[in-house]
């Protein structure tokens, strides 16, 4: 049975492109324009995956709102921002509310759909083996890496990342002492519009999640003017 | 020239004290009009003083027999008038007790005054002494040679008169040197004195002149009898050896019946009448047509004394008297000159004969320095004849001291308003340029150095209700719409951003839904350009919304200690990397160098910088970063050989979107040197760009302050120490151009 996926945007145009290409990758899609019929359809049939903008129509905060309204039902349904709002502080009020994640619009389609069979095949295996280590994790010294199930734990605490985080996190402990570059972080954020800035954003947001949990975190290093490297503690 | 260019005209304060002086007009005018009264005051008295005088004249026309009212027939004798005298005579043969000018009006007996044995004579009277000057000419002065008995052989005066007993008096007033004269009673042949000691009643005293001598003698009047018949006569004797009596000069009567004169006194009858009519403050005489006072009454009122005056209200006596004459020479344009002494003497005798001839007349004169008075004089007639005058004399201190005192309280009145109009007035010029002051100062820092508001409005004098008032609401109106219109500006990059990425993602999302529907379209170049066209789009919105909100997201960051040295090391080692084609030259401190930042931006900073060196630098040659450590701040230079800045740009070029590099240019917003000064000001810091010394290049310079020893951690805190006193060679080639 096909999944499907869910779209919000109020610009029918973008709407329709986005359900084009969702469509073609197999999915069944159902696109709303306005919160008030996002809401009402998906009031006791909720969809595998949505997608949300945040500005709909002249409700500024529709997005939020029906992020909330959805998670508060499943909490494990996957959502995606997919924003003209980029602001840092409207990221991580999004994040904070629970979506997976947080994508600038303008948007590669290819990298859409990646990041949608991705989302929906985490969801699976969280799904399958709650609150477990999966097979396919990793151990580089005290982190945990869960690849599958997009999981991230230091010392055994779990750490919540975003899609783009993770992305970023996974490519930086590839090969540990190792510096890696802005290009390739750029890269792994699978965004289309990526500065040097967004990285160090990213980056720094990751570190304040690790020294959260453990205020001696200090693995991820600037290595100023080429990108960051992951030096084992 | 200069000095008008700087000088734009007074400030408030001056202009406002400068204005306040024509106050000082109010003094001016008050001292004319009080001249004026005085003048009117002094007229109006001379008039009532006139109109007494011809009051107290009309009692008198026609009435001869009261001028005549001696027993005898006045025309027959020559008679001798005393005066009545003012004041205390000192025998001392000095006319000048007797409050007269000089003796040349005096009667003169002889033929001439110059002729030798001729003298003049005046009498008075006081306290019931006959007073007797007499100024004698005399080539040769004998004195009486005490040898001889006889008294007839020096130069001496004889009065001849009627004992009061009816007796003949003779007495003969004889001096053997200057002094003190000596009286002796003599026979009928004047040659021996009848008793041998001398007459104690007649005092007198002898001094030599120069045109002879003069003998001043006072006797009691009683002497003389009721009827006051009395005669001089000067003996003279010339030669010292002879001895003998050369001349006689006598003052006998005209037709020589009768051997005496009369010693006229003032009249009784006059001085009854008169007497009534004395009022306060005011001396009455009348004169006969001899000039002779014959009655007297009242007396003048002494001057206020000005005893009782307290320090205080002395010391402004005092010093407005000194000030007086400024005063008015200022207010009247005319030289001071004090009242008294300023009418002479004898004009009071040109009323008195002006008065016997006829006219009416009023003067005003100073008898001395305390006493000023009105003299006023009016005829007597009879039968068309003027039989004498009555003088009126009252002293006008009234009118002067009421004069001086409302001087005094216009001075003082007006010394103390101008005082406190000026304190007003300088205060509220002061309060004013306070608040002008304020004003301005707060109206030039509600934009900055880069012309950025800094404040949606004024918050002082907004509610005064006077003009200043306004011009605050004006320019605060003025700041809130420039606020708005800001704002606008501000916003425009995000709002353009959200605009434009909407669209932008509908482009996108068609080109790629296109390629894949129709796999044709694929390989076309011109997908390819429209995408590529897409991306630069999103990249300009991206770049523009970032610099808009880079303030915004620079607060939002912590900063940490970083050793920018290390920072700088690790920089340059991947900028050497990733451009192997440059040489990037290190110089300066090998140190920890700790300064309180957010270590990405400073990275972001490098990155600006370097970007501009290596977009300028000439190629082949290395690009130079140099790290100087000062006293509390370091500085990153960053230099490169290449195209000099024009000479103006030097700070706009850290301005937003303004860019120096050609047409030809590439995608460039001119945003990065902003962003390297938004970055530096953020920490505290500042950039700067100039031309090397020797204008081979541009240095771009950024100083930021460094860390607070007690903010750098412990491990850290002796290298951050050190690091402030070692001084650091600049080399010559990053100094300023000029």
């Amino acid at each position: 049975m096909a999944k499907r996926i869910a779209i919000v945007e109020d610009d029918p145009d973008q709407r329709a492109n986005y359900a084009d290409a969702i469509i073609k990758k197999g999915y069944e899609v159902v696109a709303y324009g306005s919160r008030q019929e996002a809401r009402d359809c998906m009031e006791d049939d909720l969809p595998d995956l949505v997608i949300l903008d945040i500005i709909l129509g002249d409700e500024v905060d529709a997005g939020f709102q029906l992020c909330r309204e959805l998670l508060s039902k499943s909490p494990a349904l996957p959502v995606i921002f997919l924003t003209e709002r980029i602001n840092e502080i409207d990221k991580i009020s999004g994040l904070r509310l629970g979506a997976w994640d947080y994508l600038p619009k303008p948007i590669s389609l290819e990298y859409l759909a990646e990041r949608i069979s991705s989302l929906l095949r985490i969801s699976e295996v969280r799904a399958e083996n709650p609150e477990q280590e999966s097979s396919t994790a990793r151990r580089i010294g005290r982190l945990g890496l869960d690849q599958e199930a997009l999981l991230v734990s230091w010392r055994g605490h779990r750490i919540d990342l975003s899609g783009t985080e993770f992305r970023m996190l996974a490519k930086l402990v590839r090969a540990p002492g190792h510096a890696v570059s802005y290009a390739t972080l750029m890269a792994a954020t699978m965004q289309s519009l990526v500065t040097n800035n967004t990285i160090n954003t990213h980056m720094r947001n990751i570190r304040k999640k690790f020294e959260k949990v453990d205020p001696t975190f200090a693995c991820i290093k600037s290595e100023y003017g080429f990108g960051y490297r992951w030096t084992p503690q | 020239m200069r000095l008008r260019k700087g000088f734009r005209g007074p400030r408030i304060g001056t202009k406002l004290m400068l204005l306040s002086l024509t106050l000082l007009v109010v003094p001016w005018f008050s001292y004319r009009q009080l001249l004026e009264m005085e003048r009117l005051l002094v007229q109006g008295q001379s008039q009532a003083q006139l109109l007494t005088a011809e009051g107290i004249s009309t009692l008198f026309n026609g009435r001869e027999d009261l001028f005549n009212d001696l027993p005898v027939k006045i025309e027959d004798y020559e008679s001798l008038f005393a005066r009545p005298l003012q004041n205390n005579i000192r025998l001392d043969g000095s006319y000048e007790d007797w409050g007269d000018e000089g003796t040349e009006r005096l009667l003169l007996f002889g033929s001439s005054a110059a002729e030798d044995g001729a003298f003049r004579l005046a009498l008075g009277e006081r306290a019931g002494q006959l007073h007797v000057f007499v100024e004698a000419v005399d080539r040769n002065l004998v004195y009486r040679d005490p040898d001889y008995l006889r008294l007839d052989n020096a130069d001496q005066l004889r009065l001849s008169f009627i004992r009061s007993d009816g007796g003949d008096g003779r007495i003969s007033l004889v001096f053997a040197e200057p002094g003190v004269v000596t009286a002796y009673g003599m026979d009928e042949d004047w040659r021996f004195a009848t008793t041998g000691a001398p007459e104690t009643g007649v005092q007198g005293f002898m001094a030599p002149s120069t045109s002879g001598w003069n003998l001043e003698f006072r006797l009691p009047l009683d002497m003389l009898g009721s009827r006051r018949y009395f005669a001089v006569s000067l003996a003279d004797v010339d030669d010292a050896q002879t001895r003998q009596l050369t001349n006689l000069t006598q003052t006998l009567p005209k037709g020589g019946e009768q051997s005496f004169n009369l010693v006229v006194l003032r009249s009784p009858e006059v001085l009854n009448i008169i007497q009534g009519l004395g009022y306060s403050g005011a001396r009455i005489l009348v004169i006969d047509a001899q000039q002779r006072v014959r009655a007297e009454a009242g007396a003048h009122i002494a001057a206020i004394s000005s005893t009782d005056e307290d320090f205080f209200s002395g010391l402004i006596h005092e010093s407005f008297e000194a000030m007086r004459p400024v005063i008015h020479r200022i207010s009247t344009l005319t030289p001071w000159v004090d009242e008294a002494g300023v009418t002479p003497v004898q004009s009071a005798a040109d009323v008195i004969s002006a008065a016997l001839e006829g006219e009416s007349l009023a003067l005003r004169r100073a008898l001395d320095e305390q006493l000023e008075i009105i003299m006023a004089a009016h005829p007597i007639v009879s039968k068309d004849a003027v039989i004498g005058a009555v003088v009126v004399e009252q002293n006008i201190d009234h009118i002067l001291s009421f004069q001086r005192a409302a001087l005094e309280q216009v001075i003082l009145f007006s010394v103390v308003s101008l005082l406190a109009v000026l304190i007003a007035l300088l205060a509220f010029a002061g309060r004013l340029a306070w608040r002008i002051r304020h004003l301005r100062r707060e109206a030039s820092t509600a934009i900055d150095h880069y012309g950025r508001l800094q404040a949606a409005k004024l918050r002082r004098e907004i509610n005064s209700g006077d003009e200043i008032g306004d011009l605050a609401r004006s320019i605060s109106n003025m700041l809130s719409k420039l606020h708005q219109h800001n704002h606008f500006l501000e916003n425009m990059p995000r709002t353009l951003r959200h605009e434009i990425n909407n669209p932008l993602n509908t482009l996108s999302t068609s080109l790629q839904n296109l390629a894949e529907e129709s796999p044709g379209v694929q390989e076309s170049k011109y997908l390819a350009s429209a995408k590529s066209g897409v991306i630069r789009i999103g990249s300009i919105v991206q770049n523009l919304a970032d610099a808009a909100n880079l303030e915004e997201s620079l607060k939002a960051e912590e900063l940490e200690i970083v050793d920018i040295q290390k920072l700088l090391k690790s920089y340059m080692a991947n900028c050497t990397a990733g451009h192997p084609d440059c040489e990037y030259v290190y110089r300066g401190v090998n140190r920890p160098v700790y300064a309180e930042a957010s270590d990405f931006r400073i990275e972001q900073l490098l990155d600006k910088i370097i970007d501009n060196a290596l977009d300028f630098h000439r190629p082949g040659t290395p690009i130079t970063v140099q790290l100087d450590v000062r006293r509390d701040y370091l500085r990153i230079v960053v230099a490169n050989r290449g195209p000099v800045l024009p000479d103006a740009s030097g700070k706009s070029l850290f301005d937003s979107m303004v860019s120096h590099r050609g047409p030809h240019n590439r995608l460039h917003f001119g945003l990065g040197l902003y962003v390297v000064r938004v970055i530096a000001e953020h920490h505290g810091g500042h950039v700067r760009a100039m031309n090397l010394a020797d204008n081979s290049g541009v240095a771009v310079m950024a100083e930021l302050p460094l860390a607070a020893a007690k903010a750098v951690p412990p491990n850290q805190g002796e290298a951050a120490a050190s690091s402030g006193e070692t001084p650091v060679d600049q080399p010559n080639q990053y100094r300023a151009a000029s």
